[in-house]
């Protein structure tokens, strides 16, 4: 019997093998499954699953950054996002001073949104930041700070230094258009990152080379120090997708999206189409008032609109995701229990079924043994085909602002996005790459239900 | 006949709306209760504050005595104060009878709160977008599935069927929002959403600005839906082709337009408008948010705001017309299906 089963599975697959569309639906879902597997290695920011709402978690990250790769089509290159940490540490014995130094290699075609010195401080200290640039010009900036306890200050050069990149190139510029300009309206980063010429505040053109931050630090007093010091360039690109508006790496929101749409989908098609087969199936089989009782049933769950009635109840009962899963199961069920009962009114009709009657077989094993292991393909073929139904309602409850929080879905994103005015922004990159992946699933799935369809219906295939 | 089977349907699809009316009040019971509760509490409030400012005639505690009995008396009105079986039953009979209460926050254009007016001014514009887009879908996809039928297996067949599996799973609302950042503002054709422009204009203007706001989802929707019905035209269409009465047809030597669109397109048609309008109303429920992407003013965009503005009345109300339209085109399907296809009329047991 089971080897049976075992050369049936392998005749399937070798048909399978032959549709070929089915094949690339295969090989999609083993992309996904990948991504999934290999979530960890993959993540660029690790603790995004739990994470991923919290603010404080994206604070190094650029806004709206665009994805990397945009940089490969474009003739002026976006300067990428970095973290710089600290090299040439010298720290003078006595007088508690510390120097550093953060080279910023810059080569872009446009210079990056903002750079950001972020130090973490006690008590007095008093510190001078000084930016090189590779012509040999520079801008220094001095604070003396003090608390109590430890504090977080961060410099920015678009916030605190606009006037000292303003004089620092001003003697480049023709003088009357310098004084025409208002030192508090340039595009700061852009001046700091352009070429010391004439025109230099109106259309800077980007100067290539190092920049070296240097820091020097004096501790004042007995409990001041230095905890903790970095550069954070933000570019006008970062990560293989880019970031949004709350500076999250979409990347790494996809890819933990992707457990959850196949859980979703999965989970969803599969609970739903083994009850819906069973029911068919017993519907079928029992026949008489019973089959009569299990339609009803059935029509009134067939005449309810699934997605009103799942935005109901997400809205009135808060769901976290597997209620939801649980919710979605309970209308789902009914897809296959049409076209199960009449088969399964079909095979009632065979003489082993008789024969196993009259040999006094439990209903139970008849329905089990001898009917149902018949539907497994056509169960399959449906499962498949249910899949993509599931996360696209997931994605349809999400986007109306009723997703699960705790959780990161492709909804989620694209609800996001849609709130944030993404798609009026013109933020493609945050709009494209959750709902593609989600019609990508959907074909995935799509590929693989289709072509057990075929095999199932071989008439179907030509004329 | 046909009469007799297309009362009895209709019947049934009043009896199945009841049914299903109840099972929603007996689900949300809980949360309508507490907003009716809501309600009545702040209809006292109001009340009580016109009637001090009057004045003060009436002493302190014939003031209470008054606030106390007009709150058992609403509540007894909205029969709160009936065990629960009873109250799950008025909700019913309420809701089956269109009386569907007062929306917390959401008005009608005319600025009333009564859901009923809210929802049912918006249910023909919600019926226009989708009608308009379930004709061009049943047309093209027709149209597509013959021809796939014809070639069955051949190159246009095999293309246009992945092209079905492409779109299977790809939500209506986001290429929404691709065509919405494309067609709207890269390449300004279209207006972004909205059903008129404002002011809308007069007379014949009326009708185009309307039509010219409707070709962008109109288009998005067809664009994802012909897909699906082409299929299943095909695969109907190639099982009928099996039949004998095809194959004398063809024995007796009638062309093979005459035997595709004459003979094949008749036998299946019942079939074809069953499956297609079924899927595409699945569709639609399922992608009734999308008008929301398009600021369509229908029922969709509805459950936007009355989620977002956590307005539970609305949200029941809108629930329960939503579920009677569903039902309503079940209802009308099977009466198409009966007019189609006469042996349904026969016996009335199909």
């Amino acid at each position: 019997m089971k080897r049976d089963r075992l050369a049936q599975l392998r005749s399937f697959w070798s048909e399978f093998r032959q549709v070929r569309f089915g094949m690339v639906g295969v090989a999609l879902l083993v992309v996904f499954l990948a991504l999934v597997i290999f979530e960890r290695p993959l993540l660029t920011y690790r603790d995004v699953n739990s994470r991923w709402r919290d603010m404080m978690y994206w604070t190094d990250s650029p806004r709206y950054a665009l994805p990397v790769w945009v940089n490969w089509f474009t003739s002026k290159d976006y300067a990428t996002s970095a973290v710089i940490q600290a090299q040439n540490v010298q720290e003078a014995e006595g007088v508690r001073r510390t120097t550093m130094e953060f080279p910023y290699e810059f080569k872009a075609g446009r210079p990056p949104s903002d750079v950001l010195l972020q130090l973490a401080l006690t008590g007095q200290v008093s510190l001078t930041l000084d930016i090189v640039r590779p012509d040999g010009r520079s801008v220094t900036y001095q604070k003396n700070t003090s608390s109590s306890g430890s504090q977080v200050l961060r410099i920015s050069v678009d916030q605190n230094l606009r006037e000292r990149v303003f004089q620092m190139v001003a003697s480049a510029e023709d003088p009357a258009v310098a004084a025409s300009r208002n030192p508090k309206q340039i595009n700061s980063v852009g001046v700091l990152f352009g070429k010391a010429q004439p025109g230099v505040f109106s259309d800077p053109q980007v100067l290539d080379g190092t920049y070296v931050l240097k820091l020097d630090v004096t501790l004042v007093g007995a409990t001041a120090k230095l905890d903790s010091a970095k550069v954070i360039v933000a570019g006008g690109v970062s990560g293989i997708l880019g970031t949004d508006a709350q500076k999250r790496d979409l990347w790494s929101g996809l890819v933990a999206g992707t457990k959850w749409a196949l859980i979703i989908g999965l989970l969803t098609s599969i609970i739903s189409v083994v009850v819906g087969v069973i029911y068919g199936v017993a519907s079928g089989y029992f026949g008489g008032w019973i089959d009569s009782l299990m339609n009803r049933i059935y029509e009134v769950f067939v005449s309810i609109p699934l997605l009103p009635i799942l935005i109901v109840l997400s809205a009135v009962f808060k769901p976290s995701i597997w209620i939801m899963i649980t919710m979605m199961c309970i209308f789902f069920w009914v897809g296959p229990v049409k076209t199960v009962r009449s088969i399964a009114l079909q095979l009632k009709e065979n003489a082993y079924i008789e024969a196993a009657q009259g040999l006094g077989a439990s209903h139970r094993r008849i329905l089990f043994k001898h009917m149902i292991p018949q539907l497994v393909p056509y169960a399959f073929a449906s499962m498949a085909l249910a899949v993509p139904g599931a996360i696209t309602y997931e994605a349809s409850i999400s986007l109306i602002g009723l997703g699960d929080a705790t959780v990161v879905t492709w909804g989620q994103i694209l609800f996001d996005a849609y709130s944030s005015g993404a798609v009026l922004q013109g933020i493609w990159w945050w709009i494209v790459p959750p709902g593609l992946a989600i019609a990508l699933m959907g074909m995935t799935f799509a590929f693989i239900g289709f072509a057990m369809d075929t095999i199932l219906n071989p008439k179907l295939r030509t004329r | 006949m046909y009469w007799k089977y297309a009362i009895r349907r209709v019947i049934y699809a009043f009896i199945m709306f009841a049914v299903i009316v109840f099972i929603f009040s007996a689900i949300f019971n809980s949360v309508a209760d507490r907003v009716m509760r809501s309600q009545i509490q702040e209809t006292v409030n109001g009340e009580s504050r016109a009637w001090l400012r009057q004045g003060q005639q009436r002493s302190q505690d014939q003031f209470l005595v008054w606030k106390v009995q007009r709150q058992a008396e609403l509540t007894r009105m909205y029969h709160l104060d009936e065990p629960l079986m009873g109250r799950i039953f008025w909700r019913s009979i309420d809701t089956v009878t269109f009386r569907l209460g007062q929306s917390t926050i959401i008005r009608s254009a005319e600025g009333s709160q009564d859901v009923m007016t809210i929802v049912t001014e918006r249910i023909p514009r919600t019926l226009l977008l989708f009608g308009t887009v379930t004709v061009l879908d049943i047309i093209l996809g027709v149209w597509l599935g013959m021809r796939k039928a014809r070639k069955a297996g051949g190159l246009m067949d095999k293309t246009t069927s992945v092209g079905t599996m492409i779109v299977y799973g790809m939500p209506a609302w986001w290429l929404g929002m691709l065509f919405i950042m494309f067609f709207a503002f890269t390449m300004p054709l279209f207006p972004s959403g909205a059903m008129h422009s404002t002011p809308p204009p007069e007379g014949i203007g009326y009708v185009l600005d309307l039509v010219y706001h409707m070709v962008l989802p109109v288009l998005t929707l067809v664009f994802l839906g012909f897909w699906g019905t082409a299929y299943i035209t095909r695969n109907i269409v190639l099982g009928t082709m099996q039949e004998d009465f095809i194959m004398s047809a063809r024995a007796r030597g009638i062309s093979e337009r005459r035997v595709l669109f004459g003979h094949t397109l008749r036998a299946s048609a019942p079939p074809i408008v069953t499956f297609s309008v079924l899927s595409l109303l699945g569709a639609f429920f399922g992608a009734i948010i999308y008008e929301g992407i398009f600021s369509w003013p229908g029922m969709g965009s509805l459950y936007w705001q009355s989620v977002q503005q956590n307005d539970i009345p609305v949200l029941m109300g809108n629930l329960s017309m939503t579920t009677g339209l569903y039902i309503a085109g079940l209802a009308f399907l099977d009466l198409i299906y009966g007019f189609l296809d006469p042996r349904v009329k026969v016996g009335g047991k199909a």
